[in-house]
């Protein structure tokens, strides 16, 4: 059995076979499925193989991913992700777990090394409030899976388009972005430091989040 | 949707597990055989969402191997499940065929 990652891989590879035209049709085709977060990404993953293989097949023969699949990808792809079975709940827990330590990891390190450079000119404030910092963090979070949704939006909605407007699209992820940043930024200088705290070193800071990244990885990769 | 089309769209399943009882084929392959069977108005890509519905049910399992012409393909398999699905589509099918072709033949005699 392949697994997903070899299939993408040989994705990659076989579709640099396709022509030019072939090409565009397939990959607003390819980045529709796979924009479909919660279907099994084996599954996908296969079919997009044999649609890909299908039409290198037909380009041998003359012809092109327009005559075989017909002028609407968009609705054949909706046929076909109707019929792919759901990513199983285990799979999709692991996968959440991993970005959320794998973000708490960064998070971590990032205040280790900002807190360390900073200190060479001024005295830093190391307190934590964990009530504060467990909130931000969820609200850190919570605003990043939104804005990758907005953004998945975004991209969904430029496929499949004679003439694409990514003047606008890029306002539109400009947009997401900036507010995102306002919500995460506001938050943390808004909310109240209150309830128990403590002192939370540099170092202690990097150390630990190198282990919460590390404990990502192996999530991620188990 | 032409009256060929419906009957075509109703009988694809027994059609396509009935090509995968002969041998196991890949996607392409079975498109191919559906069209020099005859079959000229399956659409190539009608197929896939088909196979897609059959793996759903268990009619037939992909298996990933390497082709004699080059690259891995997934290959389909009939299964248990799909043989029997199979002999029951071909019974249910000549219990409509046999007495509608007695019926239409009997109509063109007149």
């Amino acid at each position: 059995m392949m697994e997903a990652k070899q299939l993408i891989e040989m994705n990659n590879r076989r579709r640099t076979e396709l022509t030019p035209e072939n090409e565009k049709y397939y990959s607003d085709f390819l980045i529709y499925i796979r924009l479909q977060f919660f279907l099994s990404e084996q599954q996908s993953e296969e079919i997009l193989m044999e649609i890909l293989d299908h039409i290198i097949e037909g380009q041998k023969e003359g012809k092109t991913a327009l005559e075989i699949f017909g002028n609407d990808p968009k609705a054949f792809a909706d046929e076909l992700i109707a019929q792919i079975p759901k990513e199983n709940k285990r799979n999709l827990a692991r996968f959440i777990s991993s970005l959320s330590l794998n973000m708490l990891g960064y998070l971590l390190m990032i205040r280790g090394a900002i807190i360390y450079i900073i200190s060479f000119f001024k005295d830093v404030d190391i307190t934590v409030y964990p009530a504060k910092s467990v909130l931000l963090f969820f609200i850190i979070l919570g605003v990043s899976l939104f804005s990758a949704w907005a953004i998945f939006k975004i991209i969904g909605g430029s496929l499949f388009l004679e003439k694409k407007n990514s003047a606008a699209d890029t306002v539109k992820a400009a947009v997401v972005g900036m507010t995102a940043f306002g919500v995460i930024f506001s938050s943390s200088h808004f909310l109240p430091n209150v309830g128990p705290n403590f002192d939370f070193s540099w170092y202690f800071s990097l150390v630990i989040g190198f282990l919460v990244w590390g404990a990502s990885r192996f999530l991620k990769n188990w | 949707m032409s009256l060929r089309s419906q009957l075509l769209k109703g009988i694809l399943d027994g059609c396509i597990l009935a090509v995968i009882e002969k041998e196991p084929v890949y996607g392409y392959e079975l498109s191919k055989k559906l069209q020099n069977a005859g079959l000229k108005d399956v659409s190539e890509g009608t197929i896939y969402p088909v196979l897609l519905r059959l793996q759903k049910n268990s009619y037939i399992r992909g298996e990933m191997q390497p082709s004699e012409s080059g690259p891995n393909r997934k290959y389909y398999y009939l299964t248990d499940t799909g043989r029997e699905a199979l002999r029951e589509i071909a019974m249910e099918w000549e219990e409509i065929v046999i007495p509608a072709n007695f019926l239409l033949k009997m109509g063109d005699s007149k």
